[in-house]
């Protein structure tokens, strides 16, 4: 078996018994904050909403380590809450601004340019207003491929999604983005 | 410069951590497929030890607070007590209670209902409150503290408005 399965089953059953779960779930968070952060923060782009979208991710994690049935990779069940809390989290943003969620994206684009915590050029501000144009999974399967540099198989796991579909995805979602870079 | 201990040649400093990016290019050229125009990163950046900060907050809203479970046994005594006196309660007044009629929602008082709005974090846009209340049945005063007057709108209305074609009146209703 791969060394790297074995680790994974070993922390599982070190998460789910009560007496090594603190020590587990810090080994936990330290190996996965910075990967999920980063798919937290492509999805809502401000860094305090993708701080408060991780903690609650962890803390999803951590209170339903129990229901976990071991049938997906624990990364990619993890990513799946990630994915889901931040979906969530700009559907209740939206709807608490009275606004569309096509609207919620423009603004969040607009924002980036006062942002601290971005330092794009103007290519790459018009590359964050192209992925806006993108249906929810076309962006995520770019972002993902892309950018977090996973392989088909990971995403495919995580989104739920046959990898000839995310290939199709992925394909779309790039010509889409170069003819959108490519306007004046 | 780097040396090989088995012979005497050396390679350029960083060449071979270098090599599979620069074979990569050559293959794409070499195919002839034009290099993407999509930046290689997008830009965003986190503030200093921010990965270093995060993991202590999130182990005290889990791990470090799943510790301060409060111990229920302790009070089991206490509960009796009160499960007793509250039926005891239900037995008197009960048995007093000449109406027959189930409680409903005209029995509550304004201020109850005022009170739960105000310390209960509803999740409700205005669309949604729009639909849920149809707009025939609402009177402007019911949403305003005081009273206003037609004459009070006229005169707003006279005094703000520079082009009564603003309003997108529907004179034929009005004539």
């Amino acid at each position: 078996m791969h060394y790297q399965l074995i680790a994974e089953e070993t922390l599982i059953n070190e998460l789910k018994q009560k007496e090594s779960q603190a020590k587990a779930f810090e080994v936990l968070v330290n190996t996965y904050k910075e990967r999920l952060y980063w798919h937290i923060r492509r999805i809502v782009l401000d860094h305090d909403d993708a701080d408060d979208v991780l903690q609650n991710t962890f803390i999803k994690v951590y209170k339903n380590i129990d229901n976990f049935k071991g049938e997906s990779k624990l990364y990619s069940w993890m990513y799946r809450i990630a994915t889901n809390e931040s979906l969530t989290f700009l559907k209740q943003k939206s709807r608490k601004m009275g606004i569309s969620d096509e609207e919620l994206k423009n603004r969040m684009v607009e924002n980036l340019q006062s942002d601290v915590y971005f330092e794009g050029d103007e290519i790459q501000l018009k590359l964050q207003k192209a992925l806006a144009t993108l249906p929810d999974k076309q962006k995520l399967v770019f972002t993902m491929k892309y950018f977090q540099e996973m392989k088909y198989e990971e995403i495919s796991e995580a989104l739920e999604t046959s990898v000839g579909a995310l290939k199709t995805s992925y394909h779309l979602a790039s010509k889409k983005i170069e003819a959108y870079l490519k306007e004046d | 410069m780097k040396k090989d201990k088995k012979n005497s040649f050396n390679t350029p400093e960083g060449y071979f951590e270098s090599f599979h990016d620069r074979l990569m290019d050559k293959i794409n050229k070499e195919e002839g497929q034009p290099e993407s125009i999509i930046p290689k990163s997008d830009g965003f950046t986190v503030p200093e030890r921010y990965f270093d900060e995060v993991t202590p907050k999130v182990l005290s809203k889990t791990v470090e607070d799943n510790g301060k479970v409060i111990q229920l046994k302790s009070y089991r005594k206490f509960y009796y007590a009160a499960a007793a006196v509250a039926a005891l309660f239900l037995l008197v007044f009960g048995l007093n209670w000449k109406s027959n009629a189930p409680i409903g929602f005209d029995d509550l008082a304004n201020t109850e209902i005022d009170a739960y709005f105000e310390s209960t974090e509803i999740d409700i846009s205005t669309y949604e409150l729009a639909e849920l209340v149809p707009l025939e049945s609402l009177e402007l005063n019911d949403v305003l503290e005081n009273d206003i007057e037609a004459e009070n709108i006229l005169e707003y209305l006279d005094e703000t408005v520079e082009d009564i074609e603003d309003l997108n009146l529907d004179y034929s209703n009005y004539e």
